[in-house]
């Protein structure tokens, strides 16, 4: 579904990723961790074609850069760590319903299919209730959800969630964690990036880890999330009965 | 109901508006085609009645654009610095004498037009430089721009004689002074230009007030989009700068009034801010043709006597965002 192949990419003239390679099969799970700073958000940019790059990203066989921004868009989510929105006013249904615009035909008013899609997504996040409310009046979990809600009506087969469960508490974390299991459930192929190691392990799928521009994949998880991999790789110690969320 | 009280008064207004003015108007001679009152209200009152609520339209409808395309309520043709370009393009001519017209249009117009375009494709071609999102540095430039136009405006009023002078100084503080209909029809076409603009744009604009990114995650080549939409709030901006003046801040404040009374995204705004727009800027100049102070106060003045301190407030709301 996705290939990487020795991609390097980084901000004006500043690489950050080398020579990155993994792929990622349909309907299965990719979890990214790495310290801060080691590369992992513009990973997901430059899958989502945010960013430019060397090398080679192929989705379903096709290069990312030689398809237009609606083909990405059809084909690819990123929910990023924060969103800022210069818009204060959009309810919760409208934002959602932009999850359609790449399915809109152009200059086209959106279809009462692309408002039933939408009403179908609020349900499976269960934030209906909430879908006359202004956007910025939602909680972080809330917003966060609703981020979820408008990948869901984009029907793309890839979701790129960055640190979601970041300003969640553990109730929305868990919650989180369910409807993760539950996307692939639905055929769609998630990566997700977070330092949450419990959420990580929980997901029971190949780990890539970016450490100074560079990633080393994992296809075996536990090989990642042995005691001295960690100890090794973050330089702190771990101990598996530390306090976090029991996602299991 | 707040918003009925609001538009009402205004349409009361818009409508009072015709029979405001040095003349005082013989009502009962009004239908009379040979009457002097008649020809005052058909030739002078209602073309400038016209001219005010699209010049009003468009000013407000191109603030509202500047600002979901830049992500900034401080954006606007104004603060950028294409009205300044429009005025130096005025002055250029007024100063090089060239009264002549081409196409049908006075040099100043076609002057205008060509200072206002010239500094959005110059602010274009700028902000290739600056890093995405960087829009604070755009208004910077905008702001830059201006002062360098003021001060060529400056070197022009320098080496004008007085009579150039004086036509500067009218032209550089914006007039609704109108004979006959030429005029305030080329105002409400380049009016309706923008707004079909705008309306057909309403959903990638939309895409565009929430954030670079995520309209760009949603499919939107948001550079080629906003630089179409530059392309045709430019043309509707140069066309009423060049016939009108700069007419100041009403492109600030009539959005951001729009945005606090519905609570909207900017989709459903762009009828509103059309509406209100033209509403405001009748209201604006009925009151500059109210003021007895030998000559009419220039419109551009009210609507900067209002606009400062709002533009001022604007800044104290924004400084936490």
């Amino acid at each position: 579904m996705i290939k990487v192949t020795n991609i390097s990419c980084g901000y004006e003239n500043k690489p950050i990723l080398k020579n990155v390679s993994f792929s990622l099969t349909k309907q299965s799970h990719l979890t990214v961790f790495g310290l801060n700073g080691s590369g992992k958000s513009t990973l997901a940019k430059a899958i989502c074609g945010l960013i430019d790059y060397k090398g080679s990203i192929k989705i379903d066989g096709t290069e990312l850069r030689k398809l237009s921004y609606i083909e990405r868009a059809r084909r690819i989510s990123y929910i990023p760590a924060k969103v800022e929105l210069f818009e204060q006013y959009n309810t919760l249904e409208e934002f959602v319903l932009l999850g359609r615009y790449p399915h809109k035909a152009a200059y086209q008013n959106y279809t009462a299919k692309d408002h039933q899609i939408t009403r179908n997504a609020l349900q499976t996040m269960k934030i209906d209730s909430l879908s006359a409310r202004s956007l910025h009046t939602l909680s972080s979990g809330q917003q966060q959800m609703a981020l979820i809600a408008q990948a869901l009506t984009q029907k793309s087969k890839i979701i790129i969630f960055d640190e979601p469960t970041a300003n969640l508490d553990p109730a929305n974390s868990l919650a989180f964690a369910s409807q993760l299991v539950s996307l692939r459930e639905k055929g769609i192929s998630t990566i997700l990036i977070t330092h949450d190691l419990h959420l990580g392990h929980h997901m029971k799928a190949p780990v890539l880890f970016v450490d100074n521009g560079t990633a080393e994949y994992f296809a075996d998880p536990e090989l990642f999330f042995s005691d001295d991999s960690l100890q090794h790789r973050y330089a702190v110690t771990f101990s598996r009965r530390a306090l976090g969320v029991v996602y299991d | 109901m707040i918003k009925v009280i609001f538009y009402g008064l205004f349409f009361a207004l818009l409508v009072y508006s015709p029979f405001v003015g040095t003349a005082v108007l013989n009502l009962s001679e009004l239908l009379d085609p040979t009457s002097l009152s008649h020809r005052i209200f058909v030739e002078l009152r209602l073309p400038r009645v016209l001219l005010g609520f699209m010049a009003g339209a468009s000013l407000g409808l191109a603030g509202l654009l500047f600002q979901n395309i830049f992500r900034n309520v401080l954006m606007t043709p104004y603060t950028l610095g294409v009205s300044s370009g429009a005025v130096l393009g005025a002055g250029i001519a007024i100063k090089l004498g060239l009264g002549t017209l081409f196409l049908g249009f006075g040099a100043v117009t076609l002057f205008g037009f060509i200072g206002a375009v010239t500094t959005v494709l110059l602010l274009v071609w700028l902000s290739r430089y600056l890093k995405r999102a960087e829009h604070e540095s755009l208004l910077l430039l905008g702001i830059a721009l201006s002062f360098f136009y003021t001060a060529a405006l400056m070197m022009i009023f320098f080496v004008s004689s007085f009579i150039e002078s004086h036509m500067l100084m009218r032209f550089t503080m914006g007039s609704l002074s109108v004979i006959g209909y030429k005029e305030p029809l080329i105002i409400t076409a380049s009016t309706l230009f923008l707004l079909a603009g705008m309306w057909v744009y309403r959903y990638e604009l939309q895409l565009l007030a929430l954030s670079d990114e995520q309209a760009r995650l949603k499919g939107l080549n948001t550079s080629s989009v906003t630089l179409i939409l530059l392309l045709i709030s430019s043309v509707a901006i140069a066309t009423l700068v060049s016939l009108t003046g700069p007419i100041g801040f009403v492109g600030l404040v009539v959005p951001h009034i729009i945005r606090l009374v519905y609570k909207r995204d900017v989709s459903r705004l762009i009828l509103p801010t059309f509406l209100f727009g033209g509403l405001f800027l009748v209201a604006c100049d009925t009151v500059a043709r109210s003021i007895e102070l030998g000559s009419e106060v220039p419109i551009g003045v009210i609507t900067s006597l209002i606009g400062g301190p709002f533009f001022i407030y604007l800044i104290l709301q924004n400084r936490g965002r």
